[in-house]
């Protein structure tokens, strides 16, 4: 398997808080991984920037993207080039509907009857966003909101996915929802990375997982091996 | 093969007869020539509307300075004819071509600021050509005292009437809207709707927003110089009242009143407004007054304007059938 997304000795300062201090990642290609770690860790600062949405200037260290530095690159070039980012609080469109929303996630493609067959194909994954594609997306419920925001995100037809905090905000039940279409999409052959809060639900979706702390990774093992660790256990999944 | 059968299914029948009722309007005020000189503003209005929709309804992008695009639109094209003696159609779609360069030169640093600083950028842009035309270098404009210039002549037939402006303005709202509609359709459509939404959200979509930003205030103002040099050749006089921050709040009343993001909206906004302004003649004093009362009426209880209220009422009718 193929090297997808490199991140080496990657820095981030806002002004003079350095926030994260020298994160080395990798993501290969069918694989998905995951960050967990608490608030502040500095997990959303590095999902961010390798999506290219926070300010260039206080970036140090290499990021690549399929063999590109995209480091010092605008966040709709490096969309254009495979990389999908999932925001944290879904960020949907609110006055467009359902269908629309989705039709915005293809706007980089050129292959429009491809895009019509895999519209299709969301649907099925997400059969409630078929059951409401003529609903204004500022209607639905927080769970729906976030299958839209996936699908969305699908319909680009990336090589990389990210989520951002995919659990933020919603009920149990949704979330196991939400984790079982993440399965779902890996079977597909998508490669996805995220970071979430939640580390139980995390480590038994992912394959491979960091641990980040203070803005440093501690840790960094297979989910299986991270679910038995008893520093893990005792700081993130609350067993005594 | 497709039209035949729409004609068919019925679709076609309300398109025909509103186009076989515009081309009959000239025979309705036979005997009436100041209603066809009003139908002819009213298309001229339509096409300056449809532009700022562009760039206010599909982009959500403010502006209260269009009435200088329109500005450089009638001086540019009455101007160029005048002095370089070029045909007054070919100066329309010059000076068209050239507000919409200034447009993207205005927009490109605009393109960063938002609402209320966006607002302020085109208030001012509005005044700095309010004033060139006012008081201009070597008063090429005709200063206060405003420039005559010719009709339109297509090929040696003149466009001076009323009934033959009549039609010049409808073929060129139909090419307006057309190209509007298609525009509004397609995948740059798409990203001037999620940029109004959330513009982090559209740059996350891999949409460049500030080339989208640039790209629809340019393109609005085209449409509204267009209705500039529409207006000039029709009046055959402009002066810098016809181009004061009046009229930027004259074209957000329309747009506002009629319903933004649709091709609809700007015509009825454009006729209503234009109708009671000649129904209110005797209060002409009160003018801007009774601007601000439509506005405030438009926002605060028909935020979709004449449109939206038609579209509501649809969809009621809909749910009780």
């Amino acid at each position: 398997m193929s090297m997808l997304l490199e991140v080496k000795d990657f820095h981030y300062s806002y002004g003079n808080i350095h926030v994260v201090k020298g994160i080395n990642l990798h993501v290969k290609e069918g694989e998905i991984v995951t960050l967990i770690g608490a608030n502040g860790a500095g997990k959303t600062t590095t999902l961010r920037t390798i999506s290219g949405l926070t300010h260039g200037g206080g970036v140090k260290g290499e990021i690549l993207f399929n063999g590109k530095h995209i480091q010092k690159m605008p966040g709709n070039k490096i969309t254009a080039l495979g990389l999908c980012q999932v925001l944290e609080g879904r960020h949907i469109f609110s006055k467009l509907t359902v269908r629309e929303n989705l039709m915005v996630g293809a706007y980089t493609r050129k292959d429009m009857d491809n895009v019509k067959r895999e519209l299709e194909d969301i649907y099925k994954l997400f059969p409630r966003l078929k059951e409401r594609s003529d609903q204004f997306g500022g209607t639905l419920s927080g769970g729906e909101q976030q299958m839209l925001a996936i699908g969305r995100a699908l319909l680009g037809k990336p090589k990389l996915l990210l989520l951002d905090e995919p659990s933020l905000g919603l009920a149990p039940l949704v979330i196991r929802e939400i984790f079982d279409a993440i399965l779902r999409i890996r079977e597909t052959g998508m490669t996805i990375l995220f970071v979430e809060q939640n580390s139980k639900i995390a480590l038994e979706t992912a394959d491979r997982g960091y641990v980040v702390q203070n803005g440093e990774i501690v840790l960094e093992d297979t989910c299986e091996n991270l679910a038995n660790n008893e520093d893990v256990k005792k700081a993130y999944l609350g067993e005594q | 093969m497709n039209k035949m059968k729409n004609l068919m299914n019925g679709k076609m029948v309300p398109k025909l007869l509103l186009a076989v009722i515009l081309l009959l309007v000239p025979l309705l005020f036979q005997n009436f020539n100041y209603g066809l000189l009003i139908c002819g503003f009213i298309a001229v209005y339509v096409i300056a509307i449809s532009g700022l929709d562009l760039v206010f309804g599909y982009c959500g992008q403010i502006s209260m300075g269009h009435a200088a695009f329109f500005a450089i639109g009638a001086y540019g094209s009455a101007i160029m004819h005048k002095y370089l003696h070029i045909p007054a159609l070919l100066t329309m779609i010059i000076a068209s071509v050239a507000a919409a360069l200034i447009g993207a030169l205005l927009a490109y640093p605009a393109s960063k600021l938002v609402f209320h600083f966006l607002s302020l950028a085109t208030v001012a842009f509005g005044e700095i050509v309010y004033q060139l035309a006012a008081q201009s270098p070597g008063g090429i404009t005709g200063n206060f005292t405003g420039f005559y210039t010719e009709s339109i002549n297509l090929f040696g037939f003149q466009i001076n009437t009323n009934t033959r402006f009549y039609y010049f303005a409808l073929v060129c709202v139909v090419i307006f809207l057309s190209a509007k509609h298609r525009l509004v359709h397609s995948r740059e459509g798409r990203a001037f709707l999620a940029i109004r939404e959330n513009a982090h959200a559209a740059d996350g979509m891999g949409i460049n927003v500030r080339k989208y930003k640039v790209m629809a205030f340019a393109t609005s103002a085209f449409y509204t110089a267009i209705a500039g040099g529409m207006y000039v050749h029709f009046v055959k006089f402009i002066s810098p009242e016809t181009v004061s921050n009046k009229q930027s709040v004259m074209f957000l009343t329309m747009l506002l009143f009629g319903g933004t993001s649709s091709l609809a909206g700007p015509v009825l906004g454009a006729a209503s407004v234009l109708l009671l302004n000649e129904g209110l003649r005797f209060a002409e004093r009160y003018q801007m007054l009774i601007y601000g009362v439509l506005l405030l009426a438009a926002i605060l209880l028909m935020p979709g304007g004449i449109y939206g209220v038609i579209q509501k009422g649809q969809q009621k009718l809909r749910r009780v059938k």
